[in-house]
């Protein structure tokens, strides 16, 4: 049986990506910031691939990054709204879920998604450096959340990577721009046991003034 | 003088729950006639054609969220619900066979999710209310009015589960041809969906394989 177990963890290993080793950067730079600076209501066309599966809804995110709050809100295709809930400096409220939203942990792992790609990481620790490809990262660490690496790859192209603290590489976001929206396409690949991916296609962007808001 | 008093209260009392009833009775039968109606002028359709504009209101959005498809229904029971855009997405309901597909990645592929089956019902009971069958599911209870060259049939949820989904639906009818105007969705005091159809085309000749192909 241990061989197998052995075989097993070494296949599990090698099927995930860890926290890569930062080369120095040869001076300091200005961190890439592709995250949200004004509240902001963004609605997305979602792709959402899960186990082979393919489905799409719409969301609607309502973000302040000032305050780290957001109201988000699920919409299917056939306008039914399967999930409403807000979040305020990780409290969240859950106002609605039908299935299969109402799910353990479904709430926290999206509102911990929309966090990493449209709010700037809140670190204890912040290192830059070059990747192996030569790209400047900016590295989070924070004992929760464990590792954030930020870069920008292309111009207008800007990558986050999530590692756990235990260093494995948990969410990767690529982030494009298009006609002056900057969240205009994004890529979200999530490394659990369940891995998934979300495709989001933005529909309608708005800043969105303090009399306006919820 | 309290005997007296109490017996005559009892009277009263007892005469205006008779009076109470016989009304209710009264709009009771009326609505049962209306409905009966409905069911009469409906079953002279057996094809809808018609586009149609979602919108969507909830507190999160500053103006509705507006979508656009098409609907068309064959009696007894084919429907095929699409919508064009902002996504694209088609619902082929036909012989008790429900299908779905979605745009992805440049195509439409089918959707395997357990979505498909809330639409198979969803399309079941939208065949009904095609057939003026407003009162067939007792999921939901039903009763009619009318307005001026319209009929208003209100389904509201017999269930304590379904009313946390859905508050009430209100569907408007034409009072000429019984089709379908609008629907409106009210999922809760903070959101509903309203589905106005326009260029209804009642018994129009249907395309070839509208009902199976997604194209």
């Amino acid at each position: 049986m241990k061989p197998l177990v052995v075989i097993v963890a070494v296949f599990m290993c090698l099927s995930c990506a860890s926290l890569p080793k930062l080369d120095p950067a040869g001076g300091a730079f200005d961190c890439p910031a592709p995250f949200l600076t004004e509240k902001t209501r963004l609605i997305h066309a979602i792709e959402a691939r899960v186990a082979g599966r393919v489905s799409s809804v719409i969301g609607v995110t309502l973000a302040d990054p000032a305050e780290r709050a957001m109201s988000v809100a699920i919409v299917g295709t056939e306008g039914l709204s399967l999930f409403e809930a807000d979040s305020k400096n990780g409290e969240i409220a859950v106002k609605r879920a039908l299935p299969p939203f109402d799910q353990h942990d479904f709430a926290r792992g999206m509102m911990s998604d929309i966090e990493l790609i449209f709010f700037a990481p809140q670190p204890v620790h912040r290192h830059q450096g070059l990747d192996e490809a030569g790209c400047r990262v900016c590295r989070y660490a924070a004992p929760k959340e464990g590792f954030t690496d930020v870069s920008e790859v292309e111009d207008g192209v800007y990558r986050i990577r999530r590692y756990s603290p235990g260093m494995a590489l948990k969410r990767e976001v690529t982030i494009r721009g298009d006609r002056g929206e900057r969240f205009a396409q994004i890529d979200l690949q999530a490394y659990e046991r369940v891995r998934y991916r979300l495709i989001m296609t933005l529909l309608e962007a708005e800043t969105v003034s303090g009399a306006a808001t919820k | 003088m309290s005997a007296t008093n109490n017996t005559g209260r009892f009277r009263l009392a007892s005469r205006a729950a008779l009076f109470l009833i016989m009304i209710l009775s009264a709009a009771s039968a009326a609505a049962s006639d209306h409905f009966a109606e409905l069911r009469q002028n409906a079953a002279a359709i057996e094809s809808i054609q018609a586009d149609f504009t979602q919108k969507k209101l909830m507190k999160i959005l500053s103006k509705p969220l507006v979508s656009e498809g098409r609907f068309a229904y064959a009696a007894p029971d084919s429907v095929r619900w699409e919508y064009l855009r902002p996504l694209q997405s088609v619902v082929l309901s036909h012989r008790g066979e429900t299908r779905r597909f979605l745009a992805a990645g440049g195509k439409m592929v089918e959707d395997t999710s357990g979505g498909v089956k809330a639409m198979s019902i969803v399309l079941g009971e939208v065949s009904g209310w095609m057939q003026g069958r407003f009162e067939d599911n007792p999921s939901f209870t039903a009763s009619i009015h009318r307005k001026q060259d319209q009929t208003f049939v209100i389904l509201t949820p017999a269930t304590e589960s379904l009313g946390r989904m859905m508050r009430q639906i209100e569907i408007v009818l034409s009072r000429r041809d019984a089709t379908i105007r609008s629907v409106r969705l009210v999922e809760s005091a903070d959101a509903e969906t309203v589905i106005e159809f326009k260029n209804v085309r009642v018994n129009a000749e249907l395309p070839a394989g509208l009902f199976q192909d997604v194209q």
